[in-house]
């Protein structure tokens, strides 16, 4: 693949030379500037969105959601926004690699690897060993299972395990005692009318956060007649319960005593009519055991509010009920999933929400049971040959278990991942796979959505594509007539010819194919398959029996209740040799560049421990160093630890930082049917300390009404007696001789301006990174965030509530002022307002006084405190229409101004004098899930920017400066309960 | 004052521009040692970027503004002492104004650094001054920078005029007394002064000409660089009382400078009898009033914080008194506004350590004041998220004010070995005329 490249060469000054070199043979299809979008699917979490890859030059320089599909409908999450950082990492491997004589890990070359891999192989198929040769991979579903299966079954073995860290089997144990289906349903959020979760954190990693995150926008909808409640039930103020209108602390492992108080007050007040008498004997015999008085006693819940989130949940028409329940080492999580359940059966309407028939592709992982079997079975001895392909199991399989020793059992250990991780470190042979984005492939995330990846760019490395290595295997050990395909895509090809004639009839195949190709898959109408038998079955109560909480003990000093969580950044961990995920602040922490642990400022005071301290978190069965981090998102008696950081090879992004919660966990979990009991811990504190680099100056906006709400009910009563709020307009009209000095601007065509709905904000930050991704903002690590050096130009600002609990997010971003302070200090022109209303930042021009960012309220330009590197070959991520900044410039928020300049070139060229409303937007409102940002020209009148900016919710930031704010924010809609 | 004759005034100023000594190369070989590692630390940061201070986001301004500020503090006393005092015809003015003068160049020198060493891309500095160029781009004259540039080089080209047009005279004196390369060097400087009556009744007219113009540009050049501060948003510098606030605590520092660097000189150089403790007293009171003004100033920023009921103006002033600018900022109170307070009694403001123990208090003082209103307004304004403190000082920006220090030290070190550094002619102005004396008659006293 021709690469056209920018060659820097040393020199002195500031700006070395660069040269471009163009193709010697230019490939027909591609026009130098024009980016292609290739239609792929990402493979960053079991969710499995649709993504569009643009390739600029050779090059995939982002991926965008694709908005044909069905699950993500053109929004990525954070994580899926940094999937390039996957590609472009520079610890991958490099080529296939062989441990030798000395017992080193050595470059080889694949054909030496594959000759001494088919070697292994014959051995071992010669000596009947064949069944001994396991499988370990992630969830992979569709044509690459099939071939793995179809391979390990030549070889004369079939133990194929999808190991999934998260495999959802509380989730699945309750569905399939409640719903008679051992599945993972398609929820549909967006349908309900009240809505309770208990430790679901749809929002950042639950099932399909994009997803769910989406029909959580739509489910809280201004326009639906109703109050739309959402209740959060869990131990820790995760990014979910920050959104939700009422979240009920409780301690981890006692989220299933609140549904069961609901169920109490439910069948005690009789407020559902006509229930099924049988189910409602069933329902007082299950909760019998449990009074309110007990429960209440015994998690400190007041009962009001049990009782008024029971009367909500059982007079609401679609009441649904969402439980956690995806790791069995959730303390009580099949519980919590079981009555979560039962609450569902209650309401009729609650089961339309509930889509059995769509099922996730999650409930495929082989559960826990058969990893601790696979386990047992190395011990012994009985294992001859490990294939490890992206899973990485010595980093989330609890160190109780020994996975490291029980891996050294293994004679021959193949590792075809693609990254360098803990697993494959225990590898004798490496035999490095593509990304998703180098490969062929398919997922199916869901029950009737098929997606295909295809390669987005040339490959870096010296690696290939699992299912070539598979087949090619395959040939050498097993004959050409087994696998007669010449390569993967063949034999993907061959698979989807069903496939595509189900779904499609009269075209040929390839043309079909090339059309599935380029929309990212095949998928049916969502809506005309929400018939049919959807619900799973009718409830079948009698086999559930929930053992009665006990008396509440007297809680023992320095025993601490564990609550362990996945961050939307890195998910389960796999993520974090993505610097840009690094670098992204956690929503509710605002921490970078490493974990910590949660502790309720009480506790940290009466323990003696501040900020940054490390203490080591102990539990039975092991224990982890973690800095404190007192934050009353949790109870007095709980701690919480992310999941995710602690990797001790992953690259140098994720190495060194704290800590694995993983190694807190027991080996077995309890016996079948029954989640994890409760976990506890003890803290010490240890000597040393670690600073956390959190990007947040305040805790709270400190009465500034930066994040303003209105009550549900004021709004109603503003919108009905037609209230417009008073704006600084960004616009001829916003000027008045009696408060400005300086005449109004004229804009030429067009002015500019971006409306972000707080309400429908859920701080996720996806848009964060995209703003990362598009406008190459610089990594700057961890020792320069702690200098308060971050680079980036949206940040989720996270308030919490003075008084009171409650969250507030603000997107941040350069207002794109008006009358903009940052302007009229520079001494020389480098902030400059245009004819289209944008604050221009011209890098060429700025001499780096930085007057600009001193006397700007919103604190949004960033400096270059250094020229800031990227290691090869993250730099090729960089998106030429946008200048890399060094040393010594200040720079910001651009409001994507080459996307502009695109849209009006593609306006232009297709004859319109005006680019339409709509036909672009900038890299945040592109991916925003819930849709909260919205971007446009504010003078024109039918535009949904100059029409959002009349809303009774409107406001500016800081508006009493005078600024004349372009951003116009639109206010929280608080709900009383 | 006691009186000479005009014989023993010159013996005396020409004897400090003997041959230096062993010592005195030691002073200039170490000051040229921190003027290379400040030189070094310069370097390094163009090298690797500005993050080699401790500057940061939101704190984008840091110690070499600081230092600007405290460099063009200390100028205008220079100025004060030999233009004000001038003007006003004040009998103790003479022994000190050529030091003053000499120190008012150098520091304005000095401070002329700092913005250069802060721009993130020093090499496109002259970006800033207005002049015809392929970019078709003027400055923004709005921005107080420009007037900063503006103001800065007029007060450095005017107080170097000043300065030069009061050596002439005294550099045809040392022209006269030397012999070989200095009589030349000196007598290219002395631009031909023959000392006709023509030549004086002009150098009068000069030298009050640029005192009546370097007054005033005491003024217009702090508040200039107070705007700096006050035209911005930032609650803590957007306040109008900036311009004078920012000119007294100029004039007190400077009158503090003067105290540190005399004390030592007249012993040093000998000169006990012409900067006598009757200047020096005078100089004392002159700081009394200047921190009078000082301490009604801090009361009023503190005053119109409360008095606005403006929230962030209120939190911003809250936090420098509480927070942890709190030790500075009571450091500065104390030093600036109650410590010159001491100079009412008689006892102190004649007591050369006391004297010297209070004038270095107020410097320190008025550095702090610097660094509290320099870095703790923005770090604590409008926006919470965006709360910050500057970490610094780096190694680079203690290297680059030792090189600073070094650099006005240098400069003065080489000024006292080859100026003189009293006036010649200013002091036989202040000689009652000679009469021809009767043998045996003594030197008439005043």
């Amino acid at each position: 693949m021709g690469i056209t490249g920018t060659s820097i060469i040393g020199a002195c000054s500031s700006e070395p030379p660069r040269k471009l070199v163009p193709y010697i043979t230019h490939p027909d299809n591609s026009i130098p500037g024009e980016p292609t979008w290739f239609a792929t699917t990402c493979r960053e979490c079991p969710a499995g969105c649709g993504m569009l890859a643009k390739n600029r030059d050779g090059r995939v320089i982002k991926v965008e959601g694709n908005p044909l599909h069905p699950v993500n409908t053109g929004a990525l999450c954070p994580r899926g926004q940094a999937s390039l950082h996957g590609l472009y990492n520079p610890d991958r491997f490099r080529g296939p690699m062989m441990v030798t004589s000395d017992n080193i890990l050595a470059p080889v070359s694949w054909n030496k690897a594959k000759a001494k891999l088919a070697e292994i192989l014959k051995r071992c198929m010669k000596d009947k060993k064949g069944d001994k040769i396991v499988f370990l991979s992630d969830l992979t579903t569709g044509t690459l299972k099939e071939l793995i299966e179809y391979w390990l079954e030549q070889t004369g073995s079939g133990y194929y395990l999808r190991y999934e860290p998260f495999s959802y089997e509380p989730l699945r144990r309750a569905n399939s005692l409640v719903f008679g289906t051992d599945g993972i349903p398609s929820y549909h959020i967006n349908n309900a009318d009240f809505l309770i979760s208990f430790g679901a954190d749809f929002i950042e990693t639950w099932l399909s956060n994009i997803e769910y995150a989406r029909q959580y926008g739509e489910f809280r909808d201004l326009s639906k007649p109703k109050d739309q409640i959402f209740v959060y039930v869990g131990p820790r103020l995760s990014l979910t319960a920050s959104n939700a209108d009422l979240h009920i602390p409780v301690n981890p492992g006692e989220e299933y005593l609140i549904g069961m108080a609901m169920l109490r007050v439910i069948l005690d007040e009789d407020l559902v009519e006509n229930m099924d008498p049988a189910l409602k004997n069933e329902l007082l015999r299950i909760t019998g055991p449990f009074a309110l008085q007990e429960i209440v006693k015994k998690t400190g819940v007041e009962p009001e509010i049990i009782q008024k989130t029971a009367r909500l949940f059982a007079r609401a028409d679609r009441p649904l009920s969402l439980a956690g329940g995806y790791s069995n080492q959730l303390p009580l999580g099949t519980e919590t999933a079981i009555v979560s359940n039962l609450l569902c059966t209650i309401v009729p309407g609650s089961r339309d929400l509930i889509d059995f028939k769509r099922g996730a592709a999650v409930e495929e992982a082989s559960g826990e049971a058969k990893i601790i079997d696979l386990l047992k079975k190395m011990d012994k001895g009985e294992i001859e040959i490990l294939f490890i392909l992206n899973a990485n199991p010595a980093f989330t399989l609890p160190s109780s278990l020994n996975f490291a020793e029980k891996i050294r059992k293994v004679p021959h250990v193949v590792s075809l991942s693609s990254c360098p991780d803990e697993t494959s470190g225990f590898a004798n042979i490496i035999l490095p796979s593509h990304t998703p984005f180098e490969s062929w492939g398919d997922y199916s995330p869901k029950t009737g959505i098929e997606c295909l990846m295809q390669p987005v760019m040339g490959n870096l490395f010296d690696t290939r594509e699992t299912g070539d290595i598979l087949i090619n295997m395959g040939k050498q050990v097993m004959g050409e007539s087994i696998f007669p395909w010449s390569n993967y895509y063949e034999f993907l090809k061959n698979s989807w010819k069903d496939r595509i004639a189900e779904h499609s009839s009269g075209p040929a195949f390839e043309s079909a194919w090339k059309d599935t190709v380029r929309k990212g898959g095949i998928w049916a109408d969502e809506k005309k398959t929400v018939s049919g038998d959807q619900k799973g079955k009718s409830p079948e109560l009698k086999d559930i029996q929930i053992p009665s909480p006990g008396k509440t003990k007297k809680e023992t000093d320095g025993v601490f209740h564990l609550a362990v969580f996945p961050t939307i950044q890195f998910y389960d961990g796999r993520m974090a040799n993505r610097p840009w995920l690094q670098e992204f602040p956690d929503p509710i922490t605002q921490v970078t560049w490493g974990g910590w642990v949660e502790i309720h400022p009480q506790t940290a005071a009466s323990l003696g421990i501040k900020k940054g301290d490390m203490v080591r978190v102990r539990s039975s069965y092991g224990f982890a160093d973690f800095p404190v981090l007192p934050l009353d998102t949790v109870l007095p008696r709980t701690v919480a630890v992310p999941v995710g950081q602690g990797h001790k090879s992953f690259g140098r992004f994720a190495e060194g930082l704290p800590s694995n919660p993983f190694e807190l966990y027991p080996a077995v979990t309890g016996t079948e049917g029954a989640g994890r009991k409760i976990l506890t811990v003890s803290l010490e504190k240890l000597n040393e300390r670690f600073e956390i680099a959190n990007t947040d100056g305040s805790l709270t906006q400190q009465g500034r009404e930066l994040v303003q709400t209105i009550s549900l009910k004021d709004l109603r009563s503003a919108v009905s007696s037609g209230y417009r709020p008073y704006i600084e307009y960004p616009t001829p009209e916003g000027y008045d001789p009696k408060k400005d000095f300086y005449p109004p601007h004229k804009h030429a065509g067009y002015r500019w301006g971006m409306i972000v709905d707080l309400d429908k904000c859920v701080g996720c930050g996806a848009c964060v990174v995209a703003c990362y991704a598009e406008n190459n903002l610089s990594i700057v690590g961890r020792q320069r965030v702690l200098n308060g050096r971050e680079m980036s130009w949206l940040r989720i600002q996270r308030y919490f509530k003075e008084e009171g609990p409650g969250v507030g997010w603000l997107p941040m971003l350069c207002q794109h002022c008006d009358n903009a302070p940052c302007e009229s200090v520079c001494p020389v022109f480098a902030p400059q307002h245009n004819r289209e209303g944008l604050n221009n930042q011209v890098y060429n021009r700025c001499i780096g006084t930085r007057f600009c960012s001193q006397n700007d309220p919103y604190k949004v330009r960033r400096f270059n405190w250094f020229t800031f590197d990227r290691p090869w070959p993250l730099d090729m991520q960089l998106n030429p229409d946008v200048t890399v900044r060094t040393k010594g410039v200040m720079e910001k928020c651009s409001f994507c101004v080459h996307r502009i300049s695109e849209a009006k070139v593609q306006a232009r060229n297709e004859g319109r004098k005006r680019v339409r409303d709509g036909e672009f937007t900038t890299a945040c409102a592109q991916t925003c899930p819930t849709g909260a940002i919205i971007f446009g020209d504010l003078e024109d009148p039918e535009s949904r920017v100059a029409k959002l900016m009349k809303d009774p919710r409107a406001y500016q930031a800081l508006q009493y400066l005078n600024t004349k704010p372009a951003v116009i924010y639109l206010k929280k809609v608080t709900k009383e309960i | 004052m006691k009186s000479y004759t005009y014989k023993e005034i010159d013996e005396k100023i020409v004897s400090t521009l003997s041959p230096p000594t062993k010592g005195y190369f030691g002073i200039v070989a170490l000051l040229i040692l921190g003027l290379l590692t400040g030189g070094a630390c310069w370097a390094y940061q163009i090298a690797v970027g500005l993050g080699a201070a401790g500057v940061m986001h939101p704190v984008a301004w840091g110690t070499y503004l600081i230092n600007f500020v405290f460099w063009v503090g200390i100028a205008h006393s220079g100025t004060l002492i030999s233009a004000i005092l001038y003007l006003f015809r004040t009998p103790w003015r003479t022994p000190l104004a050529r030091s003053a003068e000499a120190m008012t160049v150098f520091a304005v020198v000095t401070a002329g650094l700092f913005p250069f060493i802060h721009l993130g891309r020093v090499w496109i500095v002259y970006w800033i001054m207005p002049y015809p160029n392929q970019r078709n781009l003027w400055p923004n004259f709005q921005s107080p920078l420009v007037f900063d540039v503006i103001a800065i080089s007029t007060y450095l080209t005017v107080s170097i005029l000043f300065w030069y047009t009061g050596l002439i005279p005294d550099f045809a004196a040392l022209r006269d007394r030397f012999k070989g390369i200095r009589k030349k060097i000196y007598g290219l400087f002395s631009l031909g002064w023959t000392g006709s009556s023509d030549q004086w009744r002009h150098h009068g007219w000069g030298y009050l000409l640029f005192a009546a113009l370097a007054t005033p540009l005491v003024i217009s050049v702090h508040s200039v660089v107070s705007w700096d501060f006050a035209l911005g948003i930032v609650p803590g510098w957007h306040s109008t009382i900036f311009a004078p606030y920012f000119v007294a605590g100029a004039i007190h520092s400077g009158l503090a400078m003067v105290l540190t660097l005399l004390i030592p000189m007249r012993r040093l150089l000998k000169l006990e009898d012409i900067i006598s403790m009757y200047v020096l007293e005078n100089v004392a009171k002159t700081i009394v009033f200047t921190g009078l003004i000082m301490g009604y100033s801090y009361a009023t920023e503190l005053f119109m914080a409360w008095y606005s009921g403006n929230l962030v103006e209120r939190a911003v002033f809250d936090w420098r008194a509480t927070g942890p600018y709190g030790f500075l900022f009571w450091v500065m109170i104390v030093c600036n506004s109650i410590v010159p307070l001491f100079f009412f009694l008689k006892r102190i403001r004649t007591s050369l350590a006391a004297m010297m123990i209070i004038s270095i208090l107020i410097n320190i003082g008025m550095y702090y004041e610097r660094y509290v209103i320099i870095l703790s307004s923005v770090a604590h304004e409008f926006d919470p998220y965006s709360w910050g403190r500057y970490f610094g000082p780096t190694c680079v920006e203690f290297g680059i004010l030792i090189g600073s220090f070094s650099l006005f030290f240098l400069l003065f070190v080489l000024f006292a070995k080859f100026i003189p550094t009293v006036s010649i002619t200013e002091l036989k102005e202040d000689q009652p005329m000679p009469v021809k004396r009767q043998a045996g008659e003594g030197r008439n006293e005043r």
